[in-house]
């Protein structure tokens, strides 16, 4: 997912803008020249600066750099819905993995991708996510005592 | 009893060993596979080794990373896909080997050049990093100002061609580093409100984001090509090895010393040692024109530079706490995790623990030979495992490392929003090592800063006040002077080129 420089140049502007504006709102140091605000001004400068040479650069290369080129996965329909999935997962993972219990939601992760990633194959695919999920529910609750969220299955593993 | 005794028995301890067995066997794993870089094997390893002590958690990174380093040269001499990018500099060569039917040769070759090269980098770690460490006690918040802006400036420069690429990616590492409670006037910053921002980006998310997830989405948009091993037999690796290694041993040692000096250096890592010694021997060779057409020159000299630019790498990580590559920025993050500072102080309160990292990077070298043999023979089966099946399995186990460190999903959101981030700059050419330095030293650079303004009132001429200081500080200035003035001149240059006097033919 390739951008122009330039496009990487506006962003890094605004972004540099907003951070020097909502430094305005930190409160100094009382007897001190530098504050709390100083490294974040400092790295907004920074930003502003490389922004504007990338702008500068990309506006020179806009007849070679197209705007934005998406590279050849994104004209892929299966790239494209790999590439969604994995940051899909993700956060369907921190929305309800609470509430479900680690081990249904990590198994139905597995299964999707696996599925996904595979091309089909869902009963071997199922078997591995399962194997899967036990192992690493194992390793992380017994031996490194995390405390995997039990969600649903709280009444019967207790 | 002596430190040096100390750690010897801290490193025979049988759970220490057992830890760098297995983690041999996960290094060589992971370094085999293309796709799965030794930075990523560290990033995996993180939430483990958080539950570890610090011996076990160091032996476990430090030999992970030097098996993965020298296993990617199996894939390349295998498959021409360097299995990390430390072995992308000779691939060509590995691979034109194994058609040209010497598969043997250039893996040989190439686990004999790692371990070497691993020995030496080791060998000049145990004996400078004593000495170094002494010198830095006399360090104060002046010198590790500077030596932080040192370490960040050669990470900008050394890893990039675009040097404005990687500022942008240095920024972007120093303003995550500056969410969270301020180090000295204790003000949250750019916290928003929010609970678990005011303790900060927490490292470990923030690696596993930047170099676990943000490779399992590139390998979603990799548009895959069938690829088939050799089907040489490769049984006899060290045979005619010992002419190859007597005819090129100044190659031998040209690589070793330029692979740990690049180490030595912040920002620059196993990759950069490799690419920068192969392009020496190929310069100082008697028959350059054979580079890259599958002679094994290039291979003697970078193949070791590779793997002693590891333990170079820790010599500024062990002595100043300044890493020297991405993984030694992981290796500090770790330790502070441990309330262990990294720095000269370690030497005072606990040597045995230093000499622990040492004997283990001996420890793991030595054992590089027989189960780099192992991998080798049973390189065809490790490369036939699917990655479609590793990769959804990795991001599970990604996910809950980066739970398991506060034990809330707020780590998960941290490594999806970083993994993106990660994954877009790759994209568009900007490195993600500066980003790493900028997390790790973005709070030792503002509290050196904070500390020296206070006690010189706020004047900046204060940062020259010592004579060690003022010596860092004039270097740092003239890189950025140098690299600038550059810049500036060859924009200059560029512009007048098209208005200039057509060269005659």
């Amino acid at each position: 997912m390739r951008v122009n420089d330039a496009v990487i140049g506006v962003v890094l502007v605004v972004f540099a803008l907003a951070v020097i504006a909502y430094t305005r709102t930190f409160s100094a140091m009382p007897g001190q020249d530098y504050g709390p605000a100083l490294f974040p001004v400092l790295i907004g400068i920074g930003f502003l600066v490389c922004g504007v040479v990338l702008i500068a650069g990309g506006v020179g290369q806009r007849k070679t750099v197209p705007l934005f080129s998406g590279g050849e996965w994104l004209r892929s329909r299966h790239h494209t819905i790999d590439f969604l999935a994995v940051i899909g997962g993700l956060i369907v993972y921190i929305l309800i993995s609470d509430w479900l219990g680690f081990i249904p939601t990590a198994f139905l992760l597995l299964f999707g991708w696996l599925v996904l990633f595979r091309g089909g194959k869902p009963a071997s695919s199922a078997a591995i996510a399962l194997i899967a999920t036990l192992v690493v529910n194992y390793a992380f609750t017994q031996f490194l005592l995390v405390p995997l969220p039990l969600g649903l299955l709280r009444p019967i593993l207790y | 009893m002596s430190p040096i005794e100390a750690a010897i028995w801290l490193v025979l301890d049988p759970y220490v060993l057992m830890v760098i067995m297995t983690s041999a066997l996960f290094g060589l794993f992971v370094g085999c596979l293309p796709g799965l870089t030794a930075t990523m094997a560290a990033a995996l390893l993180v939430p483990i080794t958080f539950f570890m002590e610090p011996v076990p958690a160091i032996a476990a990174i430090v030999t992970t990373v030097a098996m993965a380093i020298f296993a990617g040269d199996i894939s390349g001499a295998l498959l021409r896909i360097p299995g990390t990018p430390a072995s992308a500099a000779y691939v060509e060569d590995a691979y034109k080997m194994t058609g040209k039917g010497q598969a043997e040769l250039a893996l040989g070759t190439c686990l004999v050049t790692s371990a070497i090269g691993g020995l030496f980098g080791a060998a000049v770690l145990a004996f400078s990093a004593p000495i170094l460490a002494e010198f830095a006690l006399q360090f104060s918040s002046e010198e590790y100002f500077w030596l932080a802006c040192f370490g960040l400036s050669c990470a900008v420069f050394i890893s990039t061609d675009a040097p404005v690429k990687g500022v942008v990616s240095l920024l972007i590492g120093l303003f995550i580093a500056t969410v969270g409670i301020d180090v000295t006037a204790g003000y949250p910053r750019f916290t928003f409100g929010s609970v678990e921002l005011m303790a900060g980006v927490s490292f470990i998310p923030a690696m596993i984001g930047m170099f676990a997830v943000s490779e399992i989405l590139r390998y979603t948009t990799t548009i895959s090509r069938p690829v088939e091993a050799t089907h040489q037999a490769i049984v006899h690796i060290f045979r005619g090895l010992g002419s190859v290694l007597w005819r090129y041993k100044v190659n031998l040692f040209r690589g070793n010393v330029i692979g740990t000096a690049v180490g030595i250096l912040p920002g620059a890592g196993a990759d950069i040692g490799a690419w920068i010694s192969y392009a020496v021997s190929k310069r100082f060779s008697k028959e350059p024109e054979k580079f890259g057409t599958g002679h094994v020159e290039g291979l003697v000299d970078a193949g070791a530079a590779n793997n002693s630019a590891l333990g170079g790498a820790w010599v500024p990580a062990l002595v100043f706490g300044i890493p020297g590559d991405s993984i030694t920025a992981i290796v500090i993050g770790v330790l502070y995790m441990k309330d262990m500072n990294p720095g000269p102080t370690v030497m005072l309160h606990a040597p045995e623990l230093l000499y622990a990292v040492f004997i283990t990077f001996f420890v793991a070298n030595l054992l590089m030979l027989p189960l780099g043999y192992g991998a080798i023979r049973l390189s065809r089966q490790i490369l036939r495992v699917r990655r479609a099946i590793l990769m959804p399995i990795i991001l599970l186990f990604c996910i809950v490392g980066a739970f398991a460190i506060n034990n809330t999903v707020f780590g998960v959101g941290i490594i999806l929003v970083l993994g993106i981030l990660a994954f877009f700059m790759e994209e568009n050419q900007i490195p993600i090592a500066p980003a790493i330095l900028g997390i790790v030293l973005g709070p030792l650079l503002e509290r050196s800063f904070m500390t020296a303004m206070i006690k010189g009132g706020g004047d900046l001429t204060h940062f020259f006040s010592r004579p060690i200081a003022a010596v860092l500080g004039v270097i740092t200035l003239a890189i950025w002077a140098w690299v600038v003035v550059g810049w500036i001149l060859r924009v200059v240059r560029s512009r007048r080129a098209p208005l200039g006097p057509e060269p005659a033919d």
